[in-house]
């Protein structure tokens, strides 16, 4: 468990890691809080010529709400998003990332780039309709929530780009649930549950290669109150929605059972989050 | 003050532990941070296949790896002489070789076919790499009670490695007359002890003198070096094995591997070049020792009024690609056949057991030897046995323990039970649990709602501290029943202690140094104790079995009596005093009635040390003993646990609400270093019971290859536990009774026996895991 040579380059700006990305020639890999890839590579399951540590570069730690948006630097660490108070979806499911030495290490966008699909961070970013910026060799774009899942760890980043920030809308009410074997694993299933408006975005995590956002049809628009009946019934179109598959900690059937449960407990805790309008 | 308040005992009370300085402060001295000049590390070429005839080994991709020196296979002339090959004289057990590294075919995925010595182990590794192995696959068995396609070896066409029937009265006519019979069907899940500190070794060898030293993170060093010498061609004088401050062992480092031994005939093959080799957490999954790979096959009789009748049990133990080393692969079985019946009393007993290899990680001793699958087999019939009773499955246990009147008991086994403690045991923890309360809790969620709750029971014993006559080990070539103790007074009357003990974390520093001070009669401050190197004290066969206290314990008591006898004669002889006047305490000597000290001890060590001219005719210089001890039998522990648990039937998940255990340590050393082990060993129980599971695929790939998959309960998933005591002292000099394994007997059976109670489904297979609650529930 000794990671294989490569190079390191500690980057001193996004336009520096940008670019020993791009002369690494696709080789290149981020470094920011080292929780996915060093392990990774650990166990030589990556092996990138270079490292391209973006972890001292100034200006992606900041948190700043602005019409309603969260807007996070890929910095910002799963301890600081767990203690903000802006987007409180996404404090709550930080708080469930492994623990303490992990989350004060690993960064949001390091979860995202990861694109576990048992993670929390991918689950919210697409129960919000959220989006990262990212920085390339030919410039910025912007990459919404829905395009940027790809596969079990798998992101629509090109190999020379970074995300260098998060857009996290706010929803009017929220909920996440979450069930793991121990208490900081990665969920064997969890749910974020968001609304905006009318809209109710539901996402199962650990079902899928990628954060599922559950197709409710007609179901996902509400207006005011979600009653108790409509909770169940959400919750058994979430469960039939998934198509989990068997492993280690479970079987598909049980999956489901659990996607079921959690899409109840998430939207049971979105009944109660109602947002004050501003 | 009195002088008796001044020096109070040090033992039975919590003295500060003498390791805790260094190792609670980043001290500690492990392998790892051994560091010596030129010394090289070592990485293993491990079989990705489990079962397979190696057709080529291509080593020179890896020699042309930048900082790579050696590359050697189980070919190479250093290696191919040598195999390891535990023994045993019981009737029809198979012996098998097991080469250091792989030689012809490889018999498990994670088998060493080769090693790569660099200058670090990032090159080691990168080296491994490179080395380029070609197999022809043979169909791989993992599963101990399935048939063979290929056996694991030739000399057991069937995998059969051992096997025997224990038979105690007529137990086809007792289960005849039986008002009814119970059967189970129950598997156990393998998983493995997993210390922190995983496996490491540094091996140098001098090649003018043929001295070979081995550090290593052992349990057991003597018996390392008896094996090194036989193995290695060397004088037993010749080799030194030291085993410095360890991480944990829990029975996993009680075995000689064969990447010891590689490490050793390598660095005898580089004499003046140390090598180093520092296990990681994936080889330690993939091919340090597992266990609790069963299978039981029981029926049991019961009469109307709970008596038990008779038990039936037919058992498979998967042992694994080799037979362990040096304990062979009977350790689980014979254990699994010799305790099955645990604290109950039988007559009419038949129980077959098979230790049986496969293409998988050869099992080994893991804390609790076999009995954490036993006693869930045990107290599954007592709950099955209660259930078609409609009797109170705790008073259907009591009506068949063995008690305090029976003892010396005979097990239907042979083994004779000197505790009877169960009783007071399984009485303590349940009124200590107030079972009333949890009871009326129970009832009441059953009307008013809330996740259903489930109140689990096991009850047994721990073998602790084993003499020559119930020994550990299967008729081997050796008896594990005694360790030697040296005291020392040195010139300046403190004491050092060279111990035959090792210690993996549990404090047995501590521990000998109370026992010393006591028996020596000086403050436990002026006691140092060694222990852990071969060249250092004189004999000790090491952690396992529960044995250290007991009988470690029994020869530094001893050894202390010893001495203090000889300082006394001496002081008596140098003040003449007659010497049955004096007594010896916090390091002074006192003559009856006297309040003040007669003589320092340190005057009387200097006395027998320096000045010669002062010494009394007939004292020879010098103030030390030594003696050996051994219980001749050994002291059975009785325990009792119980526990409430909730169960969610939506989701599987699983609450521990409470748990109690009471466990009869007999006298206590030190109250706290007790209740730890025990904390420690129901943790580890609580994670067999219900996290951990090394699972091979059917191809022989282990799936749990990291801690990711491989779950190990934290301090998150444990409870507040209460443990509470009996104290029956042992008959040996301390008083003490083992206590490093009960703790991890009873999980399976509380968890399974609560899951039963509260849902009324009967769990055969563990672990119980909140997936398998709800399958469970809907099936």
């Amino acid at each position: 468990m000794k990671c294989p040579p490569f190079s390191y380059h500690r980057a001193t700006s996004v336009d520096d890691a940008v670019a020993a990305l791009a002369a690494a020639g696709g080789e290149g890999k981020i470094l920011a809080g080292g929780q996915s890839l060093v392990p990774v590579l650990a166990l030589r399951l990556a092996r990138p010529d270079v490292i391209v540590d973006v972890d001292r570069v100034p200006g992606l730690d900041g948190l700043e709400l602005r019409d309603g948006v969260l807007h996070a630097g890929a910095l910002v660490r799963h301890l600081a998003l767990a203690g903000q108070a802006l987007h409180p979806l996404a404090a709550e499911a930080a708080r469930w990332i492994g623990h303490t030495a992990i989350r004060s290490r690993g960064t949001l966008a390091g979860s995202l780039a990861h694109a576990d699909p048992a993670a929390e961070l991918p689950a919210v970013l697409r129960a919000c309709d959220g989006a990262v910026h990212v920085a390339g060799p030919s410039g910025t774009r912007r990459i919404g929530a829905d395009d940027l899942f790809v596969g079990a760890l798998q992101s629509a980043l090109e190999d020379t780009e970074m995300i260098t920030g998060v857009e996290l809308p706010v929803p009017d009410a929220w909920g996440f649930a979450e069930f793991a074997r121990r208490h900081g694993d990665f969920a064997v299933v969890s749910v974020a549950a968001a609304r905006f408006g009318d809209r109710l975005r539901v996402v199962v995590g650990g079902v899928a290669g990628v954060p599922h956002l559950v197709d409710a049809g007609d179901l996902a628009t509400v207006d005011g109150e979600i009653s108790e009946d409509r909770v169940a019934i959400l919750a058994a179109a979430a469960a039939d929605d998934v198509d989990p598959a068997d492993d280690l900690h479970g079987s598909a059937r049980y999956r489901r059972a659990l996607t079921e449960q959690m899409t109840a407990r998430a939207l049971e805790q979105l009944t109660t989050t109602v947002r004050e309008p501003a | 003050m009195t002088p008796t308040d001044e020096h109070a005992p040090a033992s039975g009370t919590p003295v500060r532990r003498k390791e805790d300085a260094r190792l609670l402060t980043g001290r500690g001295r492990f392998v790892s941070d051994l560091a010596l000049p030129r010394m090289r590390h070592v990485a293993f070429v491990r079989s990705p296949v489990a079962h397979g005839r190696i057709t080529g080994v291509d080593t020179a991709g890896a020699l042309e790896v930048e900082g790579v020196s050696a590359v050697f296979t189980g070919e190479h002339p250093a290696i191919a002489p040598v195999a390891l090959r535990a023994q045993s004289g019981l009737p029809g057990y198979v012996e098998t070789d097991q080469p250091p590294l792989a030689r012809g075919k490889v018999r498990f995925a994670g088998e060493a076919v080769a090693a790569v010595v660099a200058d670090d182990r990032y090159l080691a590794e990168d080296g491994a790499e490179a080395v380029v192995v070609d197999y022809e696959p043979l169909t791989p068995t993992v599963c101990a009670w399935a048939e063979p396609e290929h056996p694991v070896h030739e000399e057991a066409p069937d995998n059969v490695l051992l096997s025997r029937t224990f038979r105690a009265g007529d137990v086809d006519a007792a289960l005849d007359g039986a008002a009814v019979v119970v059967d189970r069907e129950l598997t156990t899940n393998r998983h493995g002890g997993n210390p922190i500190e995983c496996r490491a070794g540094v091996a140098r060898y001098e090649a003018a003198d043929r001295k070979l030293t081995f550090w290593s993170g052992t349990q057991v060093p003597w018996i390392v070096r008896t094996q090194l010498a036989e193995l290695l061609d060397l004088p037993e004088g010749n080799i030194r094995v030291i085993a410095p401050d360890v991480g944990g062992g829990f029975g996993v480092k009680a075995v000689l591997y064969p990447e010891d031994v590689a490490l050793c005939l390598m660095a005898m093959a580089m004499p003046g070049t140390p090598l180093k080799w520092v296990e990681d957490r994936v080889e330690h999954l993939l091919a340090a020792t597992h266990a609790r790979d069963h299978r039981y096959v029981l029926r049991a009789g019961f009469a109307a009024d709970g008596e038990l009748l008779a038990v039936k049990a037919d058992v498979w133990c998967n042992t694994g690609a080799y037979s362990v080393y040096p304990w062979t692969a009977g350790i689980e079985p014979l254990m699994a056949g010799g305790l099955l019946t645990g604290p109950y009393k039988l007559t009419d007993y038949e129980c077959t057991v098979r230790g049986v290899a496969t293409n998988t990680s050869p099992s080994g001793p893991y804390r609790g030897v076999a009995r954490p699958s036993t006693v869930f087999a045990m107290e599954a019939l007592m709950d099955s046995g209660a259930r078609a009773l409609g009797l109170d499955p705790i008073a259907l246990r009591r009506r068949n323990l063995i008690l305090p009147a029976d003892i010396p008991y005979k097990m239907p086994s042979r083994l004779v039970d000197d505790s009877g403690a169960y009783e007071a045991c399984l009485d303590k923890a349940v009124a200590t649990f107030d079972l009333d309360r949890w009871r009326a809790e129970q009832s009441r969620r059953r009307t008013e709602g809330g996740r259903p709750i489930g109140i689990g029971v096991g009850v047994y014993n721990e073998l602790t501290g084993l003499g020559r006559a119930a020994s550990a080990g299967p008729r081997m070539a050796f008896r594990t029943g005694h360790d030697a103790c040296t005291v020392r007074i040195n010139p300046d009357g403190a004491v050092t202690v060279f111990s035959g003990v090792t210690s993996q974390g549990q404090g047995l520093e501590t521990t000998m140094a109370q026992v010393v001070a006591d028996a020596l009669g000086v403050d436990y401050g002026d006691v140092e104790v060694r222990y852990g190197d071969t060249d250092e004290s004189l004999w000790g066969f090491g952690a396992f079995s529960s044995r250290q206290a007991v009988i470690s314990g029994g020869a530094a008591h001893l050894a202390g009596e010893h001495v203090r006898g000889r300082a006394l004669a001496l002081a008596a002889a140098l003040k003449e005093a007659p010497v049955e006047d004096l007594d010896l305490r916090g390091g002074e000597v006192y003559m009856a009635g006297q309040e003040k000290p007669i003589i320092s001890l340190a005057e009387v060590a200097r006395v027998a040390y320096l000045q010669s001219d002062r010494l009394p005719e007939g004292f020879e210089p010098g103030l030390e003993g030594t003696k050996f001890y051994d219980p001749i039998r050994g002291a059975f522990a009785a325990g009792a646990q119980i526990a409430a648990l909730e169960f969610d039937p939506a989701t599987g998940e699983i609450g521990i609400l409470d748990w109690v255990c009471v466990e009869d340590a007999g006298r206590i050393v030190h109250p706290v270093i007790v209740d730890g082990q025990i904390a420690g060993s129901i943790a580890q129980g609580i994670g067999g019971a219900m996290y951990e599971h090394l699972v091979y695929d059917e191809d022989g790939n282990l799936s749990t290859g990291t801690l990711l998959d491989y779950l190990m309960p934290t301090a998150g998933e444990i409870p507040e536990l209460r443990i509470g005591h009996v104290s029956t002292p042992g008959k040996n000099p301390t008083g003490v009774r083992g206590v490093g394994e009960g703790g991890t007997l009873a999980p399976n059976a509380v968890v399974a026996g609560a899951l039963a109670d509260a849902l009324g489904v009967e769990v055969d297979d563990l672990p119980v895991t909140p997936a398998r609650v709800w399958e469970l529930v809907n099936p």
